[in-house]
């Protein structure tokens, strides 16, 4: 930092300097001139040193043939604690850092042994234990063992402030212990299918018994970080960067990459700029390029734009009326919307395709099934007979049926009513605001009028159950069970507006008993049916309309990245995989790799920076000259 | 910043001296007959203002229309299912500007953008102004405990950044008009307050006032008759001028998506062309159009208010 | 006043002000802002500080009841902030509650937060787990070299046009700049900032991307080239700084060294025959200066606060972009933090313009 300090303010003075000699006429009297270049040398030293960045950087040399893969993402890292962070970022960097029990395949999102070599339930279902892999180290040099998955399972059921993440994964754990070094038991309270779909980073016990309050532990501070994933943490700056380095004793393999950095761009379209100028070597999208982004991207040379079906539905849930776990009601929720014609007329007049066409302009699936196709396994669509397609003629119909009909252009209740509804939406989310726009013609045209209110955290009306309708949408993980729940009467609030897991206050019993049926079911074929069978019923019943599934839509560039695995492994997403596959496997472009740009562009950047100069400084003795100039005439 | 123009505004005319009782006429024809012939002579120094009639003519071209969006390009060019083009087409004979993402017409969007954009700043101007005149008077003239408690007020107002106050307030609301108008008005009004008061000051340091006083005028009659009549040339301008910041406020926040996404403004186009990704894949033809309009309105405000404030004010030396 | 805080009413004010203040106009016996003891007494200069500051502090006191309460309007469960909408027992939950003191009544959480602050402490944040103080440190140096470098080229800029226009009043030249200054002042900054990086960072037509399109660096730079490295990712976001920003000074400039050429003392001058390049700068810029400097104290106060859209929109890591973040949780802690910096950097440095300016009128004798 002091050397750093040094370079900066000689650098600075001297061009001032030199911009003063080159500038300076013979005949001004010094006095401005001084001010001038003492101001000019100000801005340049504000914008040189930096004592504001402490963290020294690196001095080792640049062109050591280092392979460095750039990912441009749009988030800040929340935590890099396990046990605090939640964004998708985050968590990606610590599938990379950490090892977990299990991962997924990355041709079809089957459970495969990770930290744990193998896995088996007792008869009683109640107890699973899982063999830990014996070849497993951390990267300062410690066995990893069973009894740091132990320590890790039994923090995260502590008090300790450490719910944040992935407590959501133990709620149903009695015990967890490690009788050996290989071996870990958990112990459950009741029988759970999800046990090899366990997302938990285990951590070392070494390291994280030593801190002192887990809760406010952010693991930014000791560099590199230890871990066991196929890269280290090495080093942050908030809102800029992450570095990665590989760990070249991974169990599985070293990955290809020296380095991988994940740049910050808060801005979508200067990610998608610094891909076009090499600057970085991946553009993941937040959550998918747009489509002017991706057409532009496609008519650029080596850069590859890559779109595969999507995690994520994206739907239209119905307030069912909100209750508390008891039973007692509460919100705000329409009417009108209990009885089950309306909420299918509002089905029948929502057209997918338009949306899929216009909205995501072909970058979606059209909404079928709850779990998207991307997983074949669970994934379900109606029958035909069963299906309810863009038909506004049926809709109306059935509003005339239920008792809604059609006055002046207005649909009225029995009441004398209009029938008006309010849909929730986020602010932040272009396609809640997108889609709005067409609803709102689609039910107008129908005689429904639709009050579009977005709002950047949209949890309070939601918990509070003051919505008739709300843009809903969720990331699926390979096991089904947690977009299942969500649905359960179980997982409604304790009390009145409360939080609470539930979605959108969805209680049924014939769903609640398929529910526990698949929880308890240990056979992947006979679970996958049952799925399916909720599936149907949330269908057939209007609560949840899902619209479309939102394809991946990212760039990266052929000329830095050879190959690099999507999943799934035919035609899948790149960022934010299930598992650590694609950056694992990418394998290097020959010859060049991101932070090459850096160094080429250094004339440019000294001509900038001369520029900067000369606008400081120069320009004012220039304007200065020529004014007195004038002025001795 | 802000401090008292008061003192180095023309000295408010007294009532005694100006208009031509050439024949008897009942108080209020003289009252009326005196401004018209203020308004007259405004109107004459104004006029010599090129920069002041460059803005009014620009304002008057935009506020028409505005009003005639419905005639001029459709009155459902904002519908998305009857979008017209494909999406983001480039400008060609059919659609001048392009096309937004829906395949909309951006010149019509534009000219309709036009009436949302207006009617905030307009009505966010007036409020703030409203409430700066009702507070920056009752200051001026009742003084005492009440005067320093209110001045507290508006000093604090003053030190709290605008636009963070704004962006606050449009957060704690509902995404709507209405919101925004309010988040503006309440945060921009102590210059209007400050300057008001000063006005206040001097024009109740005038004989003719204690001369209402004596003859029984109560507070709102000095007020109201006789107060903001003389500071209603100072409110004009004022206005003018907040009008010009209220539209780039306006543009701002509905940037950062603080706006009704459900209405069609220039602050909310350029956020519409951001999501959709204009900037990265070049599509200036998005981008500008919105910008400038802006620009431009805020821009022919600003003349207009300094046209003003020069009239009223020949020693500020704003030169056309 | 940067970014999307301009108000050009404001500038009209501060013009007004630039004449009577630059003319001993009366304004300064009616100025409820109060222009300062007159008579050179030390004592009263004291005294008048000490009011000042007394002030200064009421204010801070009456921003921090206010961020205190404003952001509490803004709904939101802070514990499901903190979980993310994660299936999290009662238990956990209500441990979580103790340990932010949710569980307190509205009242105490006040008094304990009122206490903390005094020691420094402004809380831990919601989302980052940090605390607020970190955070705001982290972020404040990258705001202040940016919206810094900014404000001393702009207010250089400012001084020089605004002395240069106002010589040349009335001429092309003058025309041409004041025209242009009000047009930029004109433009949405945010706007402007796409616009410039389209045109220079992705590039048009023939013209390649020359600059860096948002963030304070690279990460693979040390050294010098660190350095240089810092200083081309600053070159857009402090060129649209500057040009929506300089206009202010430019007009406050211009004004009042417009008025102060008509005094009598300069036909004085000129009369003892003084060149004229003398004239203006032995006696009209120092004192033309006065209100500039008055303004450029006042600005120097919303530096701070002031380039919350240049930072979005160039991915700057500093202190607008932070705010921006915190209040689309809502992460209170945060907010109220920086609500409370922002409002505080506008105090103080309206005090010192208040404290400092008696000492530098000339006309107040000392």
């Amino acid at each position: 930092m002091d050397t750093k300090d040094q370079h900066g303010r000689t650098r600075s003075s001297s061009a001032a300097r030199a911009a003063t000699a080159a500038l300076s006429p013979k005949r001004r009297r010094p006095r401005l001139l001084l001010a001038a270049a003492a101001a000019a040398a100000f801005t340049l030293t504000a914008g040189l040193a930096t004592p504001l960045n402490p963290a020294p950087q690196q001095a080792e040399a640049k062109d050591d043939g280092k392979k460095t893969l750039t990912v441009a993402v749009a988030q800040s890292v929340d935590s890099l604690s396990p046990f605090l962070a939640q964004r998708l970022l985050s968590t990606s960097i610590h599938r990379l850092t950490y090892e977990y029990l299990t991962n997924y395949d990355a041709k079809d999102n089957h459970a495969i042994p990770a930290f744990a070599e193998k896995w088996e339930p007792s008869a009683d279902k109640l107890t699973w234990t899982y063999t830990i892999r014996s070849n497993s180290t951390w990267s300062d040099g410690k066995k990893a063992t069973a009894e740091d998955a132990a320590w890790t399972f039994n923090k995260i059921m502590s008090k300790e402030g450490t719910a944040s993440a992935n407590s959501n994964f133990v709620t149903n754990f009695k015990k967890v212990t490690a009788p050996s070094p290989t071996k870990l038991v958990i112990e459950l309270k009741k029988p759970q299918s999800t046990m090899a779909a366990l997302d938990v980073p285990i951590v070392p016990k070494h390291v994280w018994e030593k801190v002192d309050d887990i809760s406010k532990f952010n693991n930014d501070k000791d560099f590199p970080v230890v871990g066991n994933g196929p890269f280290i943490l090495d080093d942050f700056k908030v809102d800029q960067y992450v570095k990665l380095k590989a760990n070249k004793d991974f169990w599985r393999g070293s990955p290809k990459f020296d380095e991988l950095v994940f740049k910050t761009y808060k801005d979508q379209d200067a990610a998608v700029a610094a891909l076009k100028k090499g600057e970085v070597s991946f553009v993941a999208g937040q959550p998918a390029l747009t489509p002017a982004q991706a057409n532009g991207l496609k008519g650029e040379s080596d850069i590859k734009v890559n779109e595969g079906p999507g995690r994520r539905f994206f739907a239209l849930a119905t307030n069912p009326g909100a209750r508390t776990l008891d039973g007692k009601k509460f919100g705000d929720g329409h009417p009108a919307l209990l009885d089950k014609r309306v909420r299918q007329a509002l089905f029948l007049s929502v057209d997918r395709k338009t949306i899929v066409d216009k909205v995501f302009q072909g970058n979606a699936v059209e909404g079928a099934g709850y779990i998207p196709p991307r997983f074949s396994e669970y994934t379900w669509k109606p029958s035909p007979d069963q299906e309810l397609g863009y038909d506004p003629k049926r809709a109306a119909k059935l509003l005339d049926e239920a008792g809604y009909e059609k006055k002046g252009g207005k649909r009225v209740g029995k009441d004398g009513k209009p029938l008006d509804f309010r849909i929730l939406c986020h602010a932040t989310d272009p396609n809640d605001k997108a889609v709005g726009k067409y609803l709102k013609e689609w039910w107008g045209d129908l005689g429904i009028g639709l009050k579009v209110n977005c709002l950047d955290d949209v949890s309070v009306p939601w918990y509070a159950g003051e919505y008739d309708l709300a843009f809903d949408g969720w990331s699926v993980n390979p096991d089904p069970d947690f977009v299942l729940g969500i649905h359960t009467c179980a997982a409604l609030p304790e009390k009145a507006k409360e939080s609470a897991a539930t979605d959108n206050f969805i209680c049924d019993k014939k769903f609640d008993e398929l529910y526990d049926k698949q929880l308890a079911e240990y056979d992947p074929a006979k679970r996958a049916a049952l799925v399916k069978q909720m599936q149907s019923w949330l269908y057939d019943s209007g609560y949840m309309n899902v619209m479309a599934y939102p394809n991946a839509v990212e760039a990266y560039r052929t000329d830095q990245i050879k190959s690099i695995t999507t999943m799934p492994s035919a035609a899948g997403n790149i960022f934010g995989q299930d598992g650590y596959w694609s950056w694992w496997s990418a394998v290097p472009a020959s010859g060049k790799s991101s932070s090459d740009g850096g160094s080429s562009t250094g004339v440019i950047i000294g001509i900038a920076v001369a520029a900067v100069v000369l606008a400081g400084g120069g320009v004012l003795i220039a304007l200065r000259r020529r004014s007195t100039a004038e002025d001795r005439e | 910043m802000t401090t008292e123009t008061a003192s180095s505004l023309p000295a408010p005319q007294e009532p005694e001296k100006t208009g031509a009782p050439r024949e008897a006429k009942s108080p209020r024809a003289l009252a009326w007959t005196r401004r018209r012939h203020s308004a007259a002579r405004f109107w004459r120094e104004y006029r010599t203002h090129r920069a002041g009639l460059v803005g009014l003519v620009a304002l008057v071209l935009i506020a028409l229309a505005a009003v005639f969006a419905p005639l001029l390009v459709g009155a459902d060019a904002q519908s998305v299912t009857q979008a017209p083009g494909e999406a983001m087409q480039s400008p060609s004979g059919e659609f001048p500007l392009g096309t937004d993402q829906f395949g909309r017409d951006l010149l019509a969007l534009l000219v309709w953008g036009a009436r949302i954009s207006l009617t905030v700043g307009l009505l966010a101007a007036f409020l703030s102004v409203a409430i700066g005149t009702v507070v920056g008077i009752t200051a001026g003239h009742f003084r005492g405990w009440y005067a320093t408690v209110i001045m507290r007020v508006t000093d604090w107002f003053l030190v709290m950044p605008t636009l963070v106050l704004a962006i606050a307030l449009a957060s704690v609301m509902d995404r709507s008009v209405w919101t925004v108008i309010l988040a503006i008005g309440v945060t921009t009004w102590p210059t209007t307050a400050r300057l008001v008061r000063a006005q206040t000051l001097a024009v109740e340091s005038r004989p003719y006032i204690e001369r209402a006083q004596a003859l029984g005028g109560g507070h709102g009659h000095i007020m109201a008759r006789h107060v903001l009549p003389n500071v209603m040339p100072l409110v004009l301008a004022q206005t003018t001028l907040v009008i010009s910041s209220a539209i780039l406020t306006e543009a701002t926040l509905a940037f950062l998506g603080l706006g009704d996404p459900t209405v069609v403004s220039w602050g909310g186009l350029l956020q519409d062309a951001r999501e959709a990704g204009a900037v990265s894949a070049g599509d200036w033809w998005y981008l500008a159009p919105p910008g400038i309009a802006i620009a431009v309105v805020a821009l022919a405000f600003t003349l207009c208010g300094r046209a003003v404030e020069s009239v009223l004010n020949p020693r500020l030396g704003v030169s056309r | 006043m940067t970014g999307g805080e301009r108000n050009p009413a404001a500038i009209l004010a501060a013009e007004a002000e630039a004449t009577t203040a630059a003319s001993g106009g009366p304004a300064e016996q009616a100025g409820p802002r109060g222009r300062g003891p007159r008579a050179g007494n030390t004592t009263a200069y004291l005294q008048y500080v000490a009011g000042k500051l007394g002030g200064a502090l009421v204010s801070m006191f009456a921003v921090l009841v206010t961020s205190f309460f404003l952001f509490r309007l803004i709904p939101g469960d802070p514990v499901k902030q903190m979980t993310g909408g994660r299936r999290v027992s009662s238990e956990q939950l209500a441990a979580m509650r103790t340990e932010f003191g949710l569980d307190q009544p509205v009242w105490k959480q006040f008094t304990d937060y009122c206490g903390n602050v005094l020691t420094g402490d402004f809380g831990t944040s919601y989302q980052f787990h940090t605390p607020v103080m970190d955070k705001i440190t982290e972020a404040l140096g990258p705001t202040l070299w940016l919206t810094g470098t900014a404000y001393v080229l702009y207010t250089l800029i400012g001084i020089w046009l605004g002395t240069r226009t106002a010589w040349r009043n009335g001429r092309l030249g003058d025309r041409f700049h004041t025209g242009l200054a009000l047009t930029l002042y004109s433009v949405p900054s945010f706007w402007l900032g796409l616009l410039l990086i389209i045109t220079f960072s992705v590039g048009v037509g023939p013209l390649p991307g020359m600059f860096p399109t948002g963030g304070m660096e690279s990460g693979d730079e040390s050294g010098i080239g660190y350095v240089v490295d810092v200083a081309h990712h600053m070159v857009l976001p402090v060129v649209t700084l500057v040009a929506v920003g300089y206009a202010q000074t430019l007009l406050v400039m211009r004004s009042s060294l417009l008025d102060e050429m008509g005094s009598d003392y300069l036909t004085t001058a000129r009369a003892k025959g003084l060149r004229d390049d003398l004239v203006r700068r032995r006696h009209a810029v120092p004192n033309a200066l006065l209100p500039t400097v008055t303004l450029m104290f006042v600005n120097l106060g919303t530096v701070v606060a002031g380039a919350i859209l240049v930072e979005t929109v160039f991915s700057w890591p500093g202190l607008g972009g932070l705010f921006y973040q915190a209040l689309s949780v809502p992460d209170l802690p945060l907010v109220q933090g920086l609500f409370f910096v922002f409002a505080t950097a506008v105090i103080l440095m309206n005090t010192v313009a208040d404290v400092i300016y008696p000492l530098l009128d000339p006309r107040v004798g000392r």
